[in-house]
């Protein structure tokens, strides 16, 4: 009984063979039904995201390798093996644990502790249980895999602070306003930054746009897409003092918002806060702006510095989450085995068992007429004994377990007392 | 100084001791939110609340009136509001960040005013009046409410750097956004100006028909510091409403008008103008004094 996982991700493979490997959604139920049926004592889930797609197996026989598994992935999309073979990796029992924890908790994403990943393994996981491919062993796997990750998340700053320009600026923007419904974000330039976290404001409540862009039609485009208003390039100094906020990413060579319309503006305002977002370079908003009071000014240096410094944060971290999902691979590694020994450590009373009852059974006749009760203790003294015997062995057996390799110690006993694999042989 | 305690401001250390435990907690959980809990934060600041508010009920039991007989009593019935109002906006604003704020200050204040507990002020007139609660209870609540108001304009100021310097710390986020701090300021400031307004109309009526303060109670440094503050606040409402008055500026002014509220309520006892308390031993002194003065009158 192993565990195992083939696949491939952005790192082992490029994009090109990754698409040609790829389940989509609704191929993945088929592949799944398709992959029991060529193995049928087998478990099995597939996780195919776009950066990444494994196959995680587990199988009561020991029919499961890696050869057997890209046999499997070659026949399913009609590709032979030698196309893919060199860019997937495979892991075993422990390490195919610990892989599938790495990926859940976003140790292994693109970027860093994005939580994307979270729910494409839960989504996974419950695909490959409606298609009733899942048993024991990978519900268990799997569904530790996604406490871990919440662990991870939770006690580390792994998921902590925002990581792209346009999520940063938004962070930025709940720091100064409370609620964006009443707001009105100005967007200069109709550039897709600016685009981006028009979007996220939106998302957070934020009903007015207004877009001003030396070419209208492109300003008009984006405005009507989030029900906006598109202006003049030549007025834009008539709206500031509506602006809340105002992103500007023009291609202009000078400076496109100045001081004093500023200074002006915040008076029309009566000093109500005003934030500015600068993502053009060269610079739109000229940088004395940031000194007046009450508006608060971030360039494109500004955000991407905010930004590298949380993707530092989470790096600090990975530290802290390994030693989580250490401990976490070592506990269903313990599991994983004790189930193993468990019916192995059965096998092996029941084998003494049955020969005590055959000894029994001679003895009785030669005993002549005894009383019952008599012949009670005998039969109890019997299993006292047998019982005396195994015990050491079974409790040995289940601490290996625990610290691995109790599946090999229990081998070894039955082979030295000739107990054959009934299991197996029922099977 | 222990030993001075009665065993009803054993109650008090109590509190004290909850309120630490709070502010180590509170702050605790805004750097290290895994190893200080957030729930507990809320438990220690709660039977802490309790505690204070069982201590100046059975004060208040014993001395038949409100707890302000001495200086220490109303210093902690003045520290009791700003919690009970702190308790009151974090739940109903979810603002996690304002009790950390809050916390160490009036634990601070509070192991202060046990030092007053030697003190032995006491108010001298009759105390069980009406004016006496139109006049304490407004102002307490006022003096509360613009004290909450003033820890709302540090978290304003910190906050305001932090966006402003491009300086991130841990606390950036951790506290609200200015608007909400601003929201907040504006909420306590107009709820403590009417207070104080009724406070002071009561007890200018109150020092006029009792004559407790004497004839020239509107020279009392309290009354006079008193109408400063009110002076200063109405400012503030007045800039906010009418100039382009906000945020920062707003901020500012807040801990000035706060700065002029604790003059108020200890200044006069530290320059040793006592707005009707007496020391204890004084007061026996008066009551026998005219007859004394008299006396001496005779003989000389």
């Amino acid at each position: 009984m192993n565990l195992h996982t083939v696949g491939l991700n952005h790192d082992s493979a490029p994009v090109e063979i990754r698409e040609k490997i790829a389940f989509s959604a609704s191929s993945v139920p088929i592949a799944l039904s398709s992959f029991v049926h060529s193995f049928p004592l087998s478990e099995a889930v597939i996780l195919s995201t776009c950066n990444r797609v494994e196959i995680y197996a587990t199988s009561s026989d020991n029919s499961l390798n890696k050869e057997s598994l890209l046999d499997f992935i070659s026949a399913f999309h009609g590709l032979p093996k030698e196309k893919f073979a060199d860019h997937m990796y495979h892991y075993q029992d422990m390490d195919a644990v610990r892989h599938l924890f790495f990926v859940a908790s976003s140790l292994n994403s693109g970027v860093l502790g994005e939580t994307q990943i979270i729910s494409q393994v839960k989504e996974a996981y419950i695909t490959a249980t409606t298609a009733e491919t899942t048993g024991s062993i990978l519900n268990q796997l799997f569904q530790r895999s996604l406490n871990v990750a919440k662990d991870v998340h939770t006690r580390t700053s792994i998921g902590k602070g925002n990581i792209s320009v346009s999520t940063v600026a938004v962070d930025l923007a709940i720091k100064i306003f409370k609620n964006f419904s009443e707001k009105t974000i100005f967007i200069i330039g109709a550039g897709e930054m600016c685009e981006l976290v028009l979007k996220h404001l939106v998302e957070r409540g934020a009903k007015t746009a207004i877009v001003a862009n030396r070419n209208y039609d492109k300003a008009k485009s984006l405005a009507e897409e989030y029900d906006g208003k598109a202006i003049n390039y030549e007025n834009l100094d008539d709206y500031l003092p509506q602006a809340d906020v105002i992103i500007s990413s023009t291609a202009s060579p000078r400076h496109v918002i100045h001081t004093e319309h500023i200074r002006n503006a915040i008076k029309a305002r009566r000093g109500n806060p005003m934030l500015l977002i600068d993502i053009a370079f060269p610079r739109d908003i000229d940088p004395e702006i940031a000194k007046i009071d009450n508006v608060y000014l971030y360039d494109i240096n500004d955000l991407n510095k905010v930004a590298n410094s949380n993707a530092e944060d989470r790096k600090k971290d990975i530290g802290n989450c390994v030693v989580i999902i250490d401990k976490e691979v070592e506990k269903f590694m313990a599991w994983f085995e004790e189930l193993k020994i468990g019916p192995a450590i059965a096998q092996l009373r029941n084998h003494f068992h049955e020969i005590g009852e055959q000894e029994l059974e001679r003895l009785r006749p030669k005993l002549g007429e005894i009383a019952h009760e008599e012949w009670e203790h005998i039969v109890y003294s019997m299993q006292r004994t047998l019982n005396k015997i195994l015990h050491k062995p079974a409790k040995v057996g289940k601490e290996k377990a625990k610290n691995g390799g109790g599946y090999q110690y229990v081998e070894t006993i039955k082979h030295l007392f000739g107990i054959h694999h009934k299991d197996d042989s029922k099977k | 100084m222990i030993n001075i305690l009665s065993p009803i401001q054993y109650i008090f250390v109590v509190t004290i001791v909850l309120y630490l435990l709070d502010s180590i907690w509170e702050i605790g959980s805004l750097f290290r939110p895994g190893r200080f809990s957030k729930r507990l934060a809320d438990y220690f600041i709660l039977t802490g609340l309790s505690f204070h508010c069982a201590f100046l009920i059975v004060v208040s039991i014993r001395s038949g009136t409100l707890p302000i007989s001495t200086l220490f009593e109303s210093s902690t019935f003045y520290l009791s509001l700003i919690v009970l109002l702190s308790v009151i906006l974090k739940f109903l604003y979810r603002l996690q960040s304002l009790t950390p704020f809050v916390m160490p200050i009036v634990t601070g204040f509070s192991i202060a005013s046990v030092a007053l507990v030697r003190n032995d002020l006491t108010l001298t007139y009759n105390l069980k009046t009406f004016w006496l609660y139109a006049h304490i209870i407004p102002i307490f609540l006022g003096y509360a409410s613009f004290s909450v108001s003033f820890i709302l304009s540090i978290m304003y100021l910190t906050q305001e750097r932090q966006l402003k310097k491009k300086a991130f710390g841990p606390l950036f986020d951790s506290l609200p956004s200015l608007e909400t701090l601003d929201a907040l300021m504006w909420k306590t400031i107009t709820l403590g100006f009417p207070l104080l307004t009724i406070g002071l109309v009561s007890g200018t009526v109150w020092a006029k028909t009792s004559n407790i303060l004497g004839l020239l109670w509107y020279l009392d440094p309290k009354v006079l510091l008193g109408s400063l503050t009110w002076l200063v606040y109405a400012a503030i409402l007045h800039l906010r409403l009418g100039a382009s008055f906000h945020g920062t500026r707003v901020a500012l002014v807040t801990i000035a008008g706060f700065i002029i509220v604790l003059l108020t309520f200890i200044g006069p006892f530290l320059m040793g103008h006592n707005h009707g308390y007496e020391k204890r031993s004084l007061t026996l002194e008066q009551e026998i004094a005219p007859e004394t003065t008299g006396i001496t009158k005779v003989k000389s």
